[in-house]
Parts: C-alpha cells; sequence; structure tokens
C-alpha cells in the first residue's frame, strides 16, 4: 500500500482539514439521527401519552412486528413494484430512449420535449400531485377529452388503476433525471466509434448494445442507484395523490411509516420501519456499488 | 432528554422546516376553517393593548392534530393551541396543557360553559381546554340527485338497508357515488366518527355499551363486538357488495373542498356529515354564502337511522367539537391567557357560533336572540337531545386510528373476520390484553 501522500497536499493540510468539516458535520448529523432512530426501534415510544413519558426497551417486538402484523410486508411488495416499474424500468429507459433519440437532433422538437420533461421534474410534487388527480379522476381530463368524445364509459383511474397512476406519475416526475445524466455520458461516445461500428455493418441497435451501453455502464450503474434510493423512500407525491389508498393498494413504506408514527404515534414502531427501509436501500445501494467496479 | 431529542428531530423531518418558532410575545396555533373566529378575537386583544400575536394558521384538514401533536412533544408549539376536542385529554395527560380551572373561575364569563362540554375536555378532574361549540352529525343529500333518481322527498330513510336501497337507485339514475360513508385514513377523525361511530352506535342496542368503542363501566376497549362486525359489514356492503359507491372517493386530493364540490354538484348523492355542513360546504366561514333558502332548494339532511336490528337505536348521533387550549409552557404568561379570553369574549364567539352554524356549549350564547332567531339552529337543535360523546380518555387517539385502518382493511377487500383480528391485535399490543375485551 502506498500512504504517502503528494507534497502539495502535506503543505495543504491544514485548509484540507478545514475543508472537510462540512463533510465531518454531514456524517456526524446522519450517524446521530439514524443512531436515534435504531435506538426507538427496540422501544415503545409513542408520541402522545402515557408512553411518551413512560416508554420501556420492547427488545425486537416492534421488528417481529414488521412480519406479524399487516402492513409491513403489504407496503414491502407496494414499494417494490413501484420502485422497479417507475425508477428502475420507468425513468431509466424512457430517460435512456430519449437521450439516445435525441442525440444530435437540433430541432425545434428536441426544445420541446426537454421543456416537457423538465416541467416534470421541477414541478412541486403537490402541485404534480393535484395535477394528476384532476387528470385521472371520472371526471378529469382523460375521460372528458379522450374518452367521453370517443362515446367510452368513464374511467375513475384511481379507484381500478391506482397503483400504475402512481407509477406513471413517478415516470412523467423523474425521467428528465434520467435523460440528463444520460445525455451527457451519450455526449461523451465520441461519434467515429459509432460511426466505425456503422461501417463494420452493425444495425444501430447492435450499436447501442454493443457499443454504447457498455461505454456508459457507469452512468448507467450510478442512475440506477440514484433512482433506487430517491423512489424506494419517496413520500409526498403518493401521500397527496391517494394517501396510501383505495385501500393499501398504493401504501408505500413511507406513507406506512408516517401513519404508524405520527397518525397511529407509535414511534417505535415507525421506527423499526424507516430502520427496515434503510437496510433494504443499503444493501441494493452496495449491489449497485459492487457492479461500478470496472471487471477486470 | 431522550424522548425531546427524537420527536424534535421527527418533528423537523416530517414537517419540513414549516414549524414556525414563536418570535412574538404570544403565538396562537389554530386551524384555518375557524378564521372567523380566530382572527377577529386577534384582533382584539391586539386592539386592546396586547402584544403582537404570531398567528400561525394551519390547514384544516386530517393533518392538523398529528402536526399539533409534533409540535407539543417536540417543545415547539404554541402558546395558545386549537385542539380537537377528542385529544384534549391525550395531550393532557401527556403533560402538554396547562389546566384552566383557575382562569375559568377568575373570568366573569367562565360561568357560562355547560357542564357536559367541560367534561369533554378534562382530565382527572381538571379543565384543560375551552370548548368553542359543539356539533351533531347527519347524513345530507343531494336533492336534485335525489329527484333524478325518482327518491321521495323528503329523504327519511329507518334502516341500513334504506340507505343502500336509495344507493342503488342514484346508481341506478346515473349517480356512480351514491354515498359517501367515510373511510381510510384521508379522513383522519372524520373517519371514525362522522362514518364508523355513527353506524356502530346504531349496530346493536346501546345496553351495556355494545354499541360503543368501549366499554366505559369497566374502562375495557372492545376489540371484537357484533356491533363492531355489523359496522363492518355495513362498509362492505358500501364498497364492496353492493359498490353504492367507489373506494376512491376516500382518496381524492383534497377530500374534505373535492367532496363538497362533487356532493353540490349531484356527484355524491348522500355525504356522512355534520352540523357545520350548513355552513362548510360552502367553505367554512365564507362570507359569500347562498341564503339560508337557497341552500334549503339544494341540499337536505336526515337523520341517521340504525341498522334496524332489534334493540337497536332508531336514530344515532354523536358530538365532537374543536377546542382552544393553552401550552403548558405558557401557563404563566398572562397575554396568553388574555388572548384565549379576546377569542371566547362572549361577543366575538357568539357571532362566530351563529354564522358557523355551530351549536353552542355556553348558556348566555343559547339564550342570545341572534342564536335563538335562526332557524337553522332551531332544526338541529333537537338533535342534542339525544347525542353522546367519544370515548375521550387517553388512548382513543390511537384506537381512533386503529379504526380507521380497519375500514381501509374493508376497502382493501379483506373479510370482516380478518380486519376484526387485526383489530384486535393492534389494541392488545396497544393496551395489553387484561385491557381489551370480546362481547359476545
Amino acid at each position: 500500500m502506498n500512504n504517502q501522500i503528494g507534497p502539495w497536499l502535506a503543505a495543504a493540510r491544514g485548509p484540507m482539514l478545514v475543508a472537510m468539516l462540512p463533510a465531518a458535520v454531514c456524517i456526524l448529523a446522519t450517524l446521530y439521527l439514524a443512531g436515534w432512530a435504531v435506538v426507538f426501534s427496540f422501544t415503545n415510544l409513542e408520541l402522545t401519552g402515557a408512553r411518551s413519558i413512560n416508554w420501556a426497551w420492547v427488545g425486537f417486538d416492534n421488528y417481529v412486528r414488521l412480519f406479524t402484523r399487516e402492513g409491513f410486508l403489504n407496503s414491502l411488495w407496494v414499494t417494490s413494484v413501484f420502485t422497479l416499474f417507475s425508477a428502475i424500468i420507468g425513468q431509466t429507459i424512457f430517460g435512456f430512449g430519449l437521450a439516445v433519440a435525441l442525440r444530435g437532433n437540433r430541432s425545434v422538437l428536441r426544445n420541446i420535449v426537454e421543456v416537457s420533461i423538465m416541467l416534470g421534474w421541477l414541478l412541486p410534487d403537490i402541485v404534480a400531485a393535484f395535477m394528476w388527480s384532476n387528470t385521472t379522476s371520472a371526471t378529469g381530463l382523460i375521460n372528458n377529452a379522450v374518452l367521453a368524445p370517443l362515446g367510452l364509459q368513464p374511467i375513475n383511474f384511481i379507484d381500478q388503476y391506482a397503483l400504475p397512476v402512481v407509477i406513471v406519475a413517478n415516470i412523467w416526475k423523474g425521467t428528465a433525471w434520467s435523460y440528463l445524466l444520460f445525455s451527457a455520458a451519450l455526449d461523451s461516445v465520441s461519434r467515429e466509434i459509432i460511426e466505425a461500428a456503422r461501417m463494420d455493418g452493425a444495425t444501430p441497435f447492435q450499436g447501442i448494445r454493443m457499443i454504447v451501453l457498455p461505454m456508459v455502464r457507469a452512468h448507467l450503474v450510478t442512475n440506477l442507484l440514484l433512482v433506487t434510493i430517491w423512489t424506494f423512500g419517496y413520500f409526498a407525491l403518493i401521500f397527496a395523490l391517494t394517501g396510501g389508498g383505495p385501500g393499501r393498494r398504493t401504501e408505500v413504506l413511507s406513507i406506512l411509516m408516517v401513519h404508524q408514527s405520527f397518525e397511529v404515534g407509535k414511534l417505535g414502531y415507525g421506527s423499526a420501519i424507516a430502520i427496515a427501509m434503510m437496510l433494504i436501500v443499503g444493501l441494493l445501494a452496495l449491489a449497485y456499488l459492487r457492479q461500478l467496479k470496472e471487471p477486470k | 432528554m431522550f424522548k425531546r431529542n427524537l420527536l424534535a428531530v421527527a418533528a423537523a423531518t416530517f414537517m419540513a422546516g414549516a414549524a414556525v418558532p414563536a418570535l412574538a410575545e404570544v403565538s396562537i396555533a389554530y386551524q384555518g376553517d375557524f378564521e372567523s373566529l380566530i382572527a377577529p378575537g386577534i384582533a382584539a386583544y391586539e386592539a386592546a393593548g396586547g402584544e403582537k400575536v404570531n398567528a400561525i394558521k394551519l390547514p384544516g384538514g386530517d393533518n392538523y392534530s398529528p402536526r399539533i401533536a409534533l409540535d407539543l412533544s417536540a417543545g415547539t408549539a404554541a402558546d395558545v393551541i386549537m385542539v380537537d376536542s377528542y385529544i384534549v385529554a391525550q395531550f393532557a395527560g401527556s403533560g402538554y396543557l396547562a389546566p384552566l380551572d383557575d382562569v375559568l373561575a377568575s373570568w366573569d364569563q367562565g360561568k357560562y360553559f355547560m357542564k357536559g362540554a367541560l367534561d369533554v375536555v378534562s382530565y382527572n378532574g381538571k379543565v384543560y381546554a375551552l370548548p368553542t361549540a359543539t356539533d351533531v352529525r347527519m347524513l345530507w343529500y343531494n336533492k336534485d340527485a335525489f329527484a333524478k333518481a325518482g327518491l321521495p322527498l323528503p329523504w327519511q330513510p329507518k334502516t341500513w338497508a334504506d340507505v343502500i336501497d336509495a344507493g342503488k337507485a342514484l346508481n341506478k339514475a346515473g349517480v356512480k357515488d351514491a354515498f359517501l360513508l367515510e373511510a381510510g385514513t384521508k379522513w383522519g377523525e372524520g373517519t371514525t366518527m362522522q362514518g364508523f361511530y355513527m353506524t356502530l352506535l346504531g349496530a346493536d342496542t346501546p345496553d351495556g355499551d355494545r354499541n360503543r368503542l368501549r366499554d366505559r363501566a369497566s374502562g375495557k376497549w372492545i376489540g371484537d363486538s357484533p356491533a363492531i362486525r355489523r359496522t363492518l359489514q355495513f362498509y362492505q356492503d358500501v364498497y364492496v357488495n353492493d359498490k353504492i359507491s367507489s373506494p376512491a372517493i376516500n382518496y381524492v386530493a383534497d377530500p374534505f373542498n373535492d367532496t363538497n364540490n362533487a356532493f353540490l354538484a349531484g356527484k355524491i348523492g348522500i355525504y356522512a356529515s355534520g352540523s357545520w355542513a350548513n355552513n362548510c360546504l360552502w367553505g367554512c366561514g365564507n362570507a359569500k354564502q347562498p341564503t339560508q333558502a337557497e341552500k334549503d332548494k339544494l341540499v337536505g339532511w336526515t337523520q341517521w337511522p340504525g341498522s334496524g336490528q332489534p334493540g337497536a337505536k332508531a336514530t344515532t348521533d354523536i358530538s365532537g367539537g374543536w377546542t382552544v387550549a393553552l401550552n403548558a409552557k405558557a401557563a404563566n404568561n398572562p397575554e396568553a391567557v388574555k388572548l384565549l379570553k379576546a377569542i371566547f369574549n362572549a361577543d366575538n364567539l357568539g357571532k362566530w357560533t351563529v354564522s358557523s352554524a355551530s351549536l353552542t356549549v355556553r348558556t348566555d350564547i343559547a339564550d342570545s336572540a341572534a342564536y335563538k332567531a335562526d332557524p337553522y339552529m332551531s332544526s338541529i337543535t333537537p338533535l342534542v337531545a339525544d347525542t353522546t360523546g367519544r370515548d375521550t380518555v387517553p388512548g382513543y387517539d390511537k384506537v381512533s386510528a386503529l379504526v380507521q385502518d380497519m375500514t381501509t382493511g374493508i376497502l382493501d377487500g379483506k373479510s370482516v373476520d380478518d380486519v376484526v383480528k387485526a383489530y384486535n391485535d393492534a389494541l392488545v399490543d396497544e393496551f395489553g390484553a387484561d385491557n381489551v375485551v370480546t362481547l359476545k
């Protein structure tokens, strides 16, 4: 191992330490906050009432209840479906597809597409939720502008397709990020390589699969890592759009956690849900990070 | 410290910076639907030489009470706080509120508060909040929708079956969401009270508290009973079996406003609501209300019928109401007490009571000419004769949240057996097996 540091870095040790302060603060704050959540997940602490004062240690009770009480397993499933289809498949594929399709395109069309997907990204979640609610309700835009003129019966999308609606809403909301990242990545793939592949007789699809994808692999994994983390704990859009319903059909883990912690008031149980979420996302992140390493 | 730290963190993350620290000498947090009561109260207090008030107006709806609970437990709550009456005992038991007995005793208007109303906001023999008013609950219906469905007006259902039949007739006439029976978590306490408890009270004989959530004699929560099962069955009929409404009506983006609009437009036929609806259907405290005659032409109300089971009540009612309390931390702040008195001053409270169609809990306002002369108030006052209150003891807010989860389960297509079992398990987790009882 090489423990030597460069002479320039050694000379700048003071300023470097100062520059590290923000990072140190962030790391300590994270450990402190996560530490409290871990501690509380082993108690029966509640938001109000007797157990807000006289709480007790309950061991792994809260964790056992994740599996013996209804709620957590359902939410884990809903969250997995939501993350898989809206982030891993939806945002990533749409973002990549758009980036490939619009690459080198300088037309007005590209501007229009970019502005529309950026709008989705920039719009506050709550505004987006109301927009999608108005679009998909029984008297909403789709029914009034599309289905009714065709003589079809109106469909209450939230009632019949709640999870697909929030998935589509989130794809719409988050595609811009993947698109931007992939656009930048594709710009780094030189035109000559693709030209050369074409000269060698590669179809456009083969060009993407065998030339472009391997070259942007690191970007792809980074993108998957980030959208998975964001989507797995995503709250505002779904909460405002459906509140987790109808029934529990869109009750993702973050909504279950807020419901148990602040509406039912069981902070201990809510903390256990939070820790479980952290572990799952942590494992997913580790899996992605391993992929980031260059293949030998 | 242990708890405070986590709660502060929780408050900070959940509220995402929305918590406004009290900068002025006196602060108040209140629910926006009560603007027409609180704002003039603040103005009167300031005009009388009071301090500048830091008024934190929060949106109404189901997130108000969790927000206040978080603020109180994190120690960041305002000096004067509007609190839904169901949670006063819980907050008092947590040491968050200041007792108000001395304030009532030393104030010339203290004697006007009716005893029953003060009982609701009492804990261990002390009063912890001042009630603004109370309410009664009923089924509101859209007269246009009923006429279209060929249903008789005025509508007078005698049993739950009559309600379902009316719903089916409305469905046939094109009103897809015939009956808004509050379910799920988006209504918060509204699901428990306007929906579940109103149904529950008519599900079985009132003897031995068989139609309640709590057996008041033994002080135990009822984890399973014929009444609870019948009530869930009724939910199942409305949303799953007969499908006279779609579950989605409980999950619209803005439940209260969206529902008001849909109901007034005849897209919802029957709305389980309360006496405030006469005002709040057109925006609580909105100055541009239609006249009473215009309202009566559009909507009507009827008493909630019982199930029709032998021994069950013919009609049911349960009352709640909002209160204003004093943060325990502000117990020694004379300005906070002055602000409280300004809001509850007979003149301010009296004007609001009549304009907001609220049932007063003060004898002086009940005797006032303006209150007596109001035709709507006269029409609902008889309902007060046969109403009851919630089980406003510590723990009720938990039970209420679990009741909402039961209705969520029904909307989710679960069986009554499964839903009741989950409820009973959760009650035992919370209160211990000794404090939960099953009625056969």
